[in-house]
């Protein structure tokens, strides 16, 4: 029971921690208007200003208030001269080989440069930026984990590994002989190893996405370019597998002429289907680990924006909304799992309608 | 907004870095780990398999004992029996054998007592024949002896006097 209390205990000042951490600017911000009036701080503190700002992309990598791990920025001119420097360079608004962050319009927070006629745009922008720098982070992690399950069965043949090793093979058994080779049989062998890159990259991003402080805390599956990347990978999988079967189910359908000749009903709907199936999957990624995020993010504003109220009021509000973040938290790590569970197996369930066989076919194999 | 919007910088990233893990797991990992869970599965069901057979073959190797056993008890009780029977038919024998011995000793005797009883009843016939003809001899002052007739005649009356009796 004591380890029990003790395991809660440390989970809870993790997850409260990092909320409290994700709030430190805004501390900082009022350790240094202390002298001043408190509503002043307050009626300075953007709840959604500040959210959207960690919930997305930034050049450098904030970890502690001030402390900031720079990165490196790759932007490609308008001229098609190539620049490499660090993150440190642009802080605070400053300009570095005619580069800059703009601080509003089109392309507010992002690397922009002046062209020839002095107007703003935007360059190729191809810098390691926070989330890029997380997804480097989750996929050595992911790395470590799968080989340590290969190490162990390299030393030990035949032996179930126990403990941290073991939960991994668990989860991979769990997946492989439950999910991929329920679904695709004798085949499963060929795409296990895209849907379990799949699945880990994914749930570990998610977790990582948890832990507030430096290595992780970047709002990565919760940003529509990294899911993007994922269903088109899906997408080319799918598509790239599909059977003859499949196109001709798609193209000529088997209903009634009427629906098909003269006006292609069914096989619009079919052609629509084959890329709402990535969409859907794309979306349903983003909006539930951006929401996860958003909530959090919320509820620790709340402390901040209710400071105006007075000492009774924030601190009331202080405790219900850390309670609240933590049990959302909780419930994110839960979410984070089933959503990298559910888009690995709707794209086994994709790739297995792609392989679609004649039903004679399939018959006279079994 | 840069979360809705795709960035192309992001994209490029996430693309490179996915594929060079798919890449690394899918060359390395995946499918040696996939092929120990095949493999100790097979292993698990063959010793499973295994194991149900020689537990199938113990209670069979049991089961052969028992027979064995049962059959080498009957053998054991039929050779007793066959014994106790040659036992008895031999004690049988003897006891035949000795009773037939006796029987012939027994036949032979009387034989031989008939006989000696027969020379006996000759002789005596034969003494009384001369004993009576003495006597008739005497009573009749007659000499009749050797008198073959004569004596024939005194052996048949005394036949005669025999079967009478």
């Amino acid at each position: 029971m004591k380890s029990y209390a003790r395991h809660i205990l440390t989970i809870f000042f993790l997850l409260a921690g990092a909320s409290m951490l994700l709030a430190q600017d805004n501390i900082v911000m009022r350790v240094d208007s202390l002298g001043q009036e408190v509503e002043e701080s307050a009626q300075a503190f953007n709840p959604k200003e500040t959210i959207f700002e960690h919930l997305g992309d930034e050049y450098g990598w904030k970890i502690v208030g001030r402390v900031t791990l720079p990165l490196p920025v790759i932007v490609g001119g308008e001229d098609g001269s190539w620049h490499v420097f660090s993150s440190r360079r642009l802080k605070d608004g400053k300009v570095y080989e005619g580069f800059y962050i703009a601080r509003g319009g089109n392309h507010e927070g992002k690397v922009v440069g002046t062209d020839a006629a002095g107007n703003e745009y935007r360059p190729y922008d191809f810098s390691i930026t926070k989330n890029v720098f997380s997804i480097m982070i989750s996929a050595l992690i992911t790395l470590l984990i799968v080989f340590s399950l290969v190490r162990f069965y390299r030393k030990n043949k035949y032996k179930a590994p126990r403990k941290g090793v073991g939960s991994v093979e668990m989860v991979v058994e769990m997946l492989y002989k439950e999910v991929i080779v329920s679904v695709l049989g004798k085949e499963a062998r060929k795409y296990a190893p895209y849907l379990l890159t799949l699945f880990f990259f994914i749930f570990i991003s998610n977790l990582m996405g948890l832990v507030a402080f430096f290595p992780g805390g970047a709002n990565v599956m919760g940003n529509m370019s990294i899911t993007l990347v994922l269903a088109v990978c899906t997408f080319v999988v799918v598509n790239v597998s599909g059977t003859k079967e499949y196109w001709k189910e798609i193209f000529w359908p088997d209903v009634p002429i009427a629906l098909k000749c003269p006006v292609p009903l069914l096989p619009i709907i079919e052609i629509f289907g084959v890329f709402t199936k990535p969409v859907a999957l794309m979306v349903r990624l983003f909006a539930n680990m951006l929401g996860g995020h958003l909530i959090v993010l919320v509820l620790i504003s709340l402390i901040f924006m209710f400071s105006a109220m007075g000492q009774v009021v924030v601190g009331v509000t202080t405790i219900f909304s850390i309670l609240f973040a933590v049990f959302m938290n909780l419930i994110h790590v839960l979410i984070g799992f089933i959503q990298a569970y559910v888009f690995m197996l709707l794209s086994t369930i994709f790739i297995g309608l792609a392989r679609v066989k004649r039903l004679s076919d399939s018959q006279s194999q079994n | 907004m840069s979360l809705f919007t795709p960035e192309l910088g992001l994209v490029f990233w996430m693309l490179v870095v996915f594929l060079i893990l798919f890449g690394i797991l899918a060359k390395y990992a995946w499918p040696a780990i996939v092929r120990m869970l095949d493999e100790r599965a097979d292993f698990i069901d063959k010793g499973v398999v295994y194991a149900q057979e020689a537990k199938k073959d113990r209670e069979k190797a049991q089961m052969d004992a028992k027979a064995l056993l049962a059959e080498a008890h009957e053998q054991q009780l039929d050779v007793l029996q066959q014994t106790e029977r040659l036992k008895r038919e031999m004690i049988a024998d003897a006891r035949k054998s000795a009773e037939n011995e006796a029987q012939r000793v027994r036949v032979a005797a009387n034989l031989s007592i008939e006989q000696a009883k027969r020379e006996a009843e000759r002789q005596l016939r034969v003494q009384v024949a001369s004993l009576s003809l003495q006597i008739a001899e005497k009573v009749m002052r007659k000499d009749l002896t050797s008198d073959k007739s004569q004596e024939e005649m005194i052996s048949k009356l005394l036949n005669e006097l025999e079967n009478k009796e």
